[in-house]
């Protein structure tokens, strides 16, 4: 298998994507159709198939014939059986001839569907926003994503002890392409951190020579994911007790922590990078100035009645009415980034729902990952984080498929 | 989201009414007024209020900070992962607006008995508004936590709005080019 980029949609291509449902439909003589149709959408709405045309060209024998759906179908033998009075009263009214026909019961999710779709009956189709994002690496970017990816699940190869291997992320400024942060699970008690810190310190390798764990998943030589920590979250309270042969381990604390995914860890290293690149504080002046605007825009907040609550997200969206225009550009702002926005993040592992919500509080642009996680994946595996609608980020995902015999 | 009993409601009161000092406090510093406190055997354990604009870091949600400090608290007097576990399944969360699915997630990992909250998280509640982490069940084993919500919530919302009136210090600021994306 062959290194290739693999986007991830944010919506499920539907299991139900070749459905269809039966309707009553006719053809109409071309001057009546305008009238029919409006007549009809007033009458019997088509609720749920609002990506269905109501009307269809076809050609027949050279010959442009032109159908309109009357309304859904009751039974698929009798095109006549259920229908509502008004629309037999239209039926008679235009001399029609019903007859049964299938439309596609879901929406595309993709232009090849919909071209599928339209075969039978049109539809219309809406591609998603961020479509420039997907499918346009050139061959310098797909080189720089592959490089990447190599560099992390190297990192999780690095990490391995006693064949434990764990996950691993590196944040990157792709425009730049420089690694801003990276980091391996920190959920155990021993090997990662000391691997994937910058420095490895005697007191981790003294926590090895104990001997903890040696063997205990070495079977056959293959190796033991359970460590992975976005694989399996809830396996933490199973690792073995802590066993303080070691006097030096009393004088560290926080050897172990069951939230300090990969990713997790990545994000505060990112943001510890930032207060120490963007010492400056907000100058006072800046703050008055801004909570100037920022009460007018609260104004505007409280008439639609609805605040933002996430503690991280404020929403900028209606401060941004306000920004625009009136603020001065302070030089300040001009370098410093807003948290990692802009940023991408490789992930060996398919990221879980807390690390890909993390990673869609600190804004990141583009998640990039080697392998799914099918019990706990948040990014295609269990759920489609970065396709629900009610958040006001969203990052594109991307699977990198990397040759199975990598590790 | 279970019903509760009459001195439950009063029990529950008192601690949301210390988790909104909390956010009181993060809202004096200028941080997202989100607060919370842990509770065990009915005495408070742990609290935390919400410091993502000091840290620069959007995950460092009241829950995270409160989390971390009982971790660290646990480890150095050398409790074990079992010991923590055990632990956690006995404390409960007051938290005055709904953990995000970040913060949902991190609970279930913990373990936690229950959690109680103030006000909805529209747009990123992981405890039914988005998604119900609270009702995890993975390869048939439960993983979720009895869930209460709207404790006390006008007075979080409040809090919210007086934020917004003050301004958010850290807000992105949308004329600046992000020289990242280009
Ligand atoms: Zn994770
Ligand atoms: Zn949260």
């Amino acid at each position: 298998m062959e290194w290739k980029i693999i986007h991830v949609p944010g919506r499920e291509s539907n299991p139900d994507q070749n459905a269809t449902v039966s309707v009553v439909a006719s053809n109409v003589e071309p001057r009546a159709a305008n009238n029919l149709i409006r007549r009809l959408s007033v009458m019997v709405p088509l609720e749920n198939l609002h990506h269905v045309k109501r009307i269809r060209r076809s050609t027949s024998y050279g010959k442009v014939e032109l159908s309109v759906i009357l309304c859904l179908s009751v039974d698929e033998e009798d095109p006549l059986k259920g229908i509502p009075n008004d629309v037999l009263e239209l039926i008679n009214e235009y001399q029609l001839h019903p007859f049964i026909s299938r439309v596609p019961k879901i929406a595309a999710s993709s232009r090849e569907e919909w071209v599928q779709q339209c075969v039978h009956w049109p539809t219309s189709y809406h591609p998603p926003a961020n479509l420039d994002e997907i499918n346009v690496f050139n061959e310098e970017d797909s080189k720089a994503i592959l490089g990447f990816m190599t560099l992390a699940i190297e990192l999780t190869k690095s990490s391995h002890l006693d064949n434990q291997v764990f996950n691993a992320a590196i944040i990157v400024n792709p425009s730049a392409k420089v690694i801003v942060a990276s980091a391996c699970d920190q959920t155990d008690s021993w090997p990662a951190k000391s691997v994937c810190a910058e420095k490895t310190n005697s007191n981790d390798t003294l926590t090895v020579s104990n001997g903890f764990h040696i063997s205990d998943y070495k079977q056959n030589g293959e190796k033991s994911y359970v460590n992975v920590a976005c694989l399996n979250p809830w396996s933490w309270s199973q690792h073995k007790p802590h066993t303080c042969s070691s006097p030096v381990e009393h004088l560290t604390t926080h050897r172990w922590h069951p939230l300090k995914h990969a990713a997790l860890v990545a994000i505060g290293l990112a943001a510890a990078r930032d207060r120490i690149l963007f010492l400056v504080p907000d100058q006072p002046k800046d703050q008055s100035v801004e909570s100037g605007f920022s009460s007018i825009t609260s104004s505007v907040k409280r008439q639609k009645t609805e605040v933002s609550k996430d503690q991280g997200d404020v929403d900028s969206e209606t401060c941004i009415v306000s920004h625009v225009k009136c603020l001065p550009s302070v030089s300040e702002d001009t370098s410093r980034p807003y948290l990692c926005t802009g940023l991408d993040v490789y992930l060996t592992w398919e990221p879980c729902t807390m690390c890909a919500m993390a990673l869609v509080h600190q804004r990141i642009r583009r998640v990039f990952y080697a392998f799914p996680n099918p019990d706990a994946g948040a990014l295609g595996s269990i759920h489609r984080l970065h396709g629900e609608k009610s958040m006001n980020h969203h990052y594109t995902v991307f699977r990198v498929s990397v040759p199975e015999d990598i590790f | 989201m279970g019903s509760m009993k009459e001195d439950d409601f009063q029990f529950s009161m008192t601690f949301m009414g210390l988790a909104l000092e909390q956010a009181k406090f993060a809202l004096d510093n200028l941080e997202v007024p989100v607060g919370c406190v842990i509770v065990e055997d009915g005495k408070v354990i742990g609290f935390g209020s919400n410091r993502t604009n000091e840290t620069r870091n959007a995950t460092r949600h009241a829950e995270m900070e409160s989390i971390d400090k009982l971790l660290e608290q646990w480890q150095a007097s050398g409790l074990s992962q079992s010991e923590v576990a055990e632990k956690f399944s006995k404390c409960d969360l007051y938290v005055t607006c709904e953990p995000c699915i970040m913060c949902a997630t991190a609970l279930s990992i913990l373990g936690i008995r229950a959690v109680y909250y103030g006000c909805a998280n529209d747009k990123f509640g992981g405890c039914g508004s988005v998604l119900s982490l609270h009702q995890s069940e993975i390869k048939d084993v439960y993983r979720g936590f009895k869930c209460t919500g709207g404790i006390m919530s006008s007075e979080s919302v409040t809090l919210f709005r007086n934020f917004y009136e003050q301004g958010n210090p850290n807000a992105p600021k949308p004329h600046r080019p992000v020289k990242t994306t280009q």
